[in-house]
């Protein structure tokens, strides 16, 4: 762990979140989850399960899709982190082509498991930037995101589009 | 008819905030002084309450309210049968039964104060099985209801034993389906505030706003005017979201401690008290004709109702008789008995008592025409309802492509080439079924004084309408389609019209979202206010810009004049229109009353203005080594009146046939001595995205127009789920020959079958 120091069962940590570095005090029971929701207010990272196992509260920690509400805050010490908030910033950004292709594809119902589908489906193509993916490979990489209202074939069809869309502008 | 704003894909009008995260559910709501709620739930299926202490609950620090049975009013209450009270203080009936609530600064501080409630107990003998705990000897659950039979259903129209001794073939199966659970992804919930004039405001994670108020406020004992509900984005429901105790609890915390209280379920809770489906018992059987014709059908249903009734007698009553409104039956009998059990109070789930009596039917039927060697399309021909036909039950089909939908299903899945192929090589078989549907838009006996609803659309001096409603979206995509109506309805562009969150202080009464009611009424209640509006515009252009009525109409937001005049703006009038009126908007009122009738006392009586119907063909894939089932390409024709907006249709479709997926293939609440041994989404399987079929779904659209609907709509949330199951079952047989007639179909299951 770096720069961290420990004082009465507390621990600071800093890490960058949506390109801002965030310099905190936590509890070192503290869910990551918790840190991002309650402390940072930013609430678009959602909580559903609790147990790692729906992917509502997914958010990209060093390039990978992870579910916040099984990792320790801690672990974010010196880590990079994108959260929904910042796939595009603001209300005056303009969308990052995910959101926009899962918004014209009808890939959203009730919204809730959206951001963290949204980041799953980024950190996985990110991944395979060079690389051509199937229908296949993305049900794969959302599999651990669960969404009740879709029947997930939008979702696919979403992402799927987006990463045609942009083998093509490569 | 060209349309402006209708059958075309329109993305929901809600959806960027959705994209971007902004969007707030009742978990992300908060107020300054905030306190959180939390359950104390019972550890037993079944005790008596001796005492409860809660001296070293209330010693935890920032907790500032408990409530349990010994101080609040036991009077009762409840949506069907009196058998609610705010907390017990007699006994608990089921493993997550509520016991006592806590309001404290933190979650940490109410979690912590609850587990240091200490709660004496006897425990009490308990039953869990609905027929078991209708024997005589069984543990009852309350008093006054004799072998805990809640409530029970008969019907009995034309003479079924005379029908069934005339029938060439008879025959008789029981079928069985399961408890599941809506698994929405916003766990249900509720944030109280106290407001002014000593009244409370909820924020409810709900699909009943209106009816949650009523009920909440008999609860509470206040003037149901007195609860201002509001519904933020509602993250599914399902069915499950409807009136909830811990809604009151919340409510009655805020009252105790006068201050903010958010309670929302983890998702343990949510399992353990939420109102999952209603399982059920179903004996069928059915008299026919040597062709095919349907005679006689004869069910008796014994329906869990768990331990407390939410509105498990009214599914049960569905699952009895709506089905014979689907095929046109002369002679029916039903007996539904609901009865309770030491288990989770069950309740409305997608199909509403209509998917579980479609599993038996639909299977029956398959498996009549394999002995019989008759056509499974063809006999659903012969006796499915036709337009203008009247049924048994005095339900007046008015539009209905039924036959349409099986034709076109039959096609599209290339039905009769797939039906006649050979047997097949290799221990992968495939394997096709159908089975269809219908359903209503609307269904008069659920709230007894009446059915309908009204809206207010307002024009507003920039040009923009907004409609006011009391029906619920719940992330199905609701207050698009009314935009979309009430756009079509004045002419407006659906860019510049937008649908208000539902806050009963504004909004109308609505009775919410259930009974696929919602495009139907609400909708037409939407049409008829918006149609208001257009007629009241029409009359201020015509003073302001002194034109003739008649010659003004109204298209995409501009406003045309005979001739070849340059049309207005909407905008630009509204706003001239605005400066004569002290700045007013236009409000156009609409109600939309449905000629319908509360059944009389043999149950006949049209129920709905409009029914939609559906078929559907499922391919699968066995593996005969490991019993696994596959998905490969789902059909799925809707006869849905009118495409509004096609992609939210095939939306609705595409989850409605992914959650009938995931029931009849896997999923399940286990319960082992009452307690739910998969009270989490790593032990109790929801269909992921490597769950869809290899292929696709493919959904299409019958366009019947129906003379209700708003453009001629009806509903498509529950008939998108009904047919799953037996379409599937059937399907499976199909493939391996393996009938399953207890659902969810196990690999297990399909390799027993497979070794007899």
């Amino acid at each position: 762990m770096t720069n961290s120091s420990k004082k009465r069962g507390l621990l600071t940590i800093s890490f960058k979140l949506n390109q801002e570095d965030y310099t905190m005090e936590i509890n070192s029971d503290e869910r990551l989850l918790d840190l991002i929701r309650n402390r940072l207010g930013l609430i678009g990272t959602k909580e559903s399960c609790g147990g790692g196992e729906c992917g509502a509260c997914t958010i990209i920690m060093n390039g990978l899709a992870v579910n916040s509400c099984i990792i320790p805050a801690a672990r974010a010490d010196g880590a990079e982190i994108i959260t929904i908030e910042g796939l595009s910033k603001g209300m005056e950004d303009e969308l990052h082509p995910l959101q926009k292709s899962f918004l014209e594809k009808g890939a959203v119902q009730c919204g809730y498991c959206t951001p963290g589908m949204l980041l799953s489906a980024k950190a996985f193509l990110d991944q395979n930037s060079g690389r051509e993916v199937s229908r296949e490979d993305i049900k794969e990489a959302i599999s651990g995101n669960i969404c009740r209202c879709t029947g997930y074939q939008k979702i696919v069809e979403a992402i799927y589009s987006y990463a045609l869309e942009r083998k093509g502008n490569n | 008819m060209n349309y402006t704003n209708l059958g075309k894909d329109t993305p929901i009008l809600d959806g960027l905030e959705k994209v971007t995260g902004r969007a707030r559910f009742v978990p992300d709501l908060k107020v300054e002084g905030m306190l959180y709620g939390k359950v104390l739930r019972s550890p037993y299926p079944h005790a008596r309450l001796l005492k409860i202490d809660t001296s070293k609950a209330e010693r935890v620090s920032g907790v500032k309210g408990i409530i349990t049975g010994n101080n609040v009013s036991q009077h009762r209450f409840g949506t069907m049968v009196p058998d609610w009270v705010i907390l017990p203080r007699d006994k608990v009936r089921f493993h997550g039964d509520e016991i006592a609530a806590v309001a404290a600064n933190s979650e940490e501080a109410a979690a912590e104060a609850a587990s240091l409630i200490k709660v004496e107990y006897e425990e009490l003998p308990a039953v869990y099985d609905p027929e078991l705990a209708m024997a005589e000897d069984a543990p009852q659950l309350y008093e006054d209801k004799e072998n805990n039979i809640a409530v029970t259903f008969n019907v009995h129209t034309g003479n079924v034993d005379d029908a069934l001794a005339k029938a060439d073939l008879v025959f008789e199966e029981t079928y069985e389906t399961n408890q599941v659970y809506q698994a929405h992804m916003e766990p249900m919930g509720a944030l109280v505030v106290p407001g002014d004039y000593e009244r409370l405001i909820m924020w409810l994670s709900t699909q009943v706003p209106s009816m949650s108020r009523l009920r909440y406020a008999e609860a509470l004992e206040m003037c149901s005017e007195d609860l201002r509900i509001i519904k933020p984005h509602v993250g599914g429901g399902f069915g499950a979201k409807f009136e909830y105790k811990s809604h009151i609890l919340a409510a009655v915390l805020t009252r105790k401690t006068g201050l903010p209280v958010r309670m929302v379920n983890c998702r343990e809770e949510d399992f353990r008290a939420g109102n999952p489906r209603v399982p059920m018992k179903i004996w069928v059987k059915l008299g026919l004709k040597k062709d095919g014709t349907l005679l006689a059908k004869d069910t008796k249903i014994i329906a869990g109702n768990g331990a407390r009734t939410v509105y498990a007698p009214a599914i049960t009553s569905t699952a009895c008789y709506r089905i014979d409104s689907l095929y046109k039956f002369q002679n029916v009998r039903s007996t539904g008995y609901t009865v309770y059990t030491n288990t989770i109070p069950t309740s409305c789930f997608r199909g509403f008592g209509n998917a579980q009596m479609h599993f038996a039917m639909e299977s029956a039927l398959d498996t009549i025409c394999h002995q019989n060697n008759l056509d499974p399309i063809e006999i659903r021909k012969l006796n499915g309802v036709t337009p203008g036909f009247t049924s048994i039950h005095g339900w007046e089909i008015n539009s209905c492509a039924l036959k349409e939908c099986l034709e076109k299903a039959t096609q599209e899945s290339d039905w009769y080439e797939k039906k006649k192929e050979a047997d097949q090589k290799g221990p992968v078989k495939k394997g096709i079924g159908v089975a269809i549907c219908n359903h209503v838009s609307g269904n008069r006996p659920f709230y007894k004084p009446f059915d309908g609803s009204s809206s207010l659309v307002r024009l507003t001096p920039e040009g923009k309408a907004i409609v006011f409603t009391g029906e619920a979206d719940i992330g199905q995509g609701m207050n698009t389609t009314f935009a979309l109506i009430a756009a079509e309805a004045v002419g407006l562009n659906v860019k510049d019209v937008r649908t208000a969150a539902v806050d009963t202080d504004i909004s109308p009464f609505g009775l919410g979202s259930f009974a696929t009611r919602g495009t139907t009424i609400g909708g037409r209640a939407v049409y008829e206010a918006a149609i208001n509006l257009k007629k009241q515009l029409i009359e201020h252009v015509a003073r302001v810009y002194e034109k003739q009525a008649e010659e003004i109409k109204i298209n995409n937001g501009k406003i045309y004049f005979a001739g070849n005049e340059e049309p207005l703006p909407v905008a630009e009038a509204m706003q001239q229109i605005s400066y004569t009126l002290g700045g007013t908007s236009l409000v156009g009122h609409g109600v939309f009353v449905p000629n319908t009738v509360l059944p009389d006392e043999n149950k006949y009586g049209n129920v709905s203005p409009a029914y939609p119907f559906a078929c559907h063909i499922a391919e699968v894939e066995v593996d005969t080594e490991t019993g696994k089932i596959r998905l490969l390409n789902y059909w799925a024709v809707h006869d849905v009146g009118r495409v509004l907006n096609k992609q939210t249709l095939e939306g609705q479709i595409e989850g409605g046939v992914m959650m009938g997926a995931g029931w009849v293939l896997g999923e399940d609440m286990v319960l082992k001595d009452g307690a739910l041994v998969n009270p989490n989404f790593h032990d109790y399987c929801l269909p992921t995205a490597m769950d869809i079929p290899r292929g696709k779904i493919y959904s299409y659209f019958m366009e019947s127009d129906d003379p209700n609907g708003p453009f001629g709509a009806k509903g498509i949330g529950e008939p998108s789920l009904n047919p799953v199951p037996a379409a599937i079952a059937n399907a499976v047989f199909d493939a391996v020959g393996v009938r399953i007639t207890d659902l969810p179909i196990t690999p297990e299951k399909i390799l027993a079958g497979l070794d007899i």
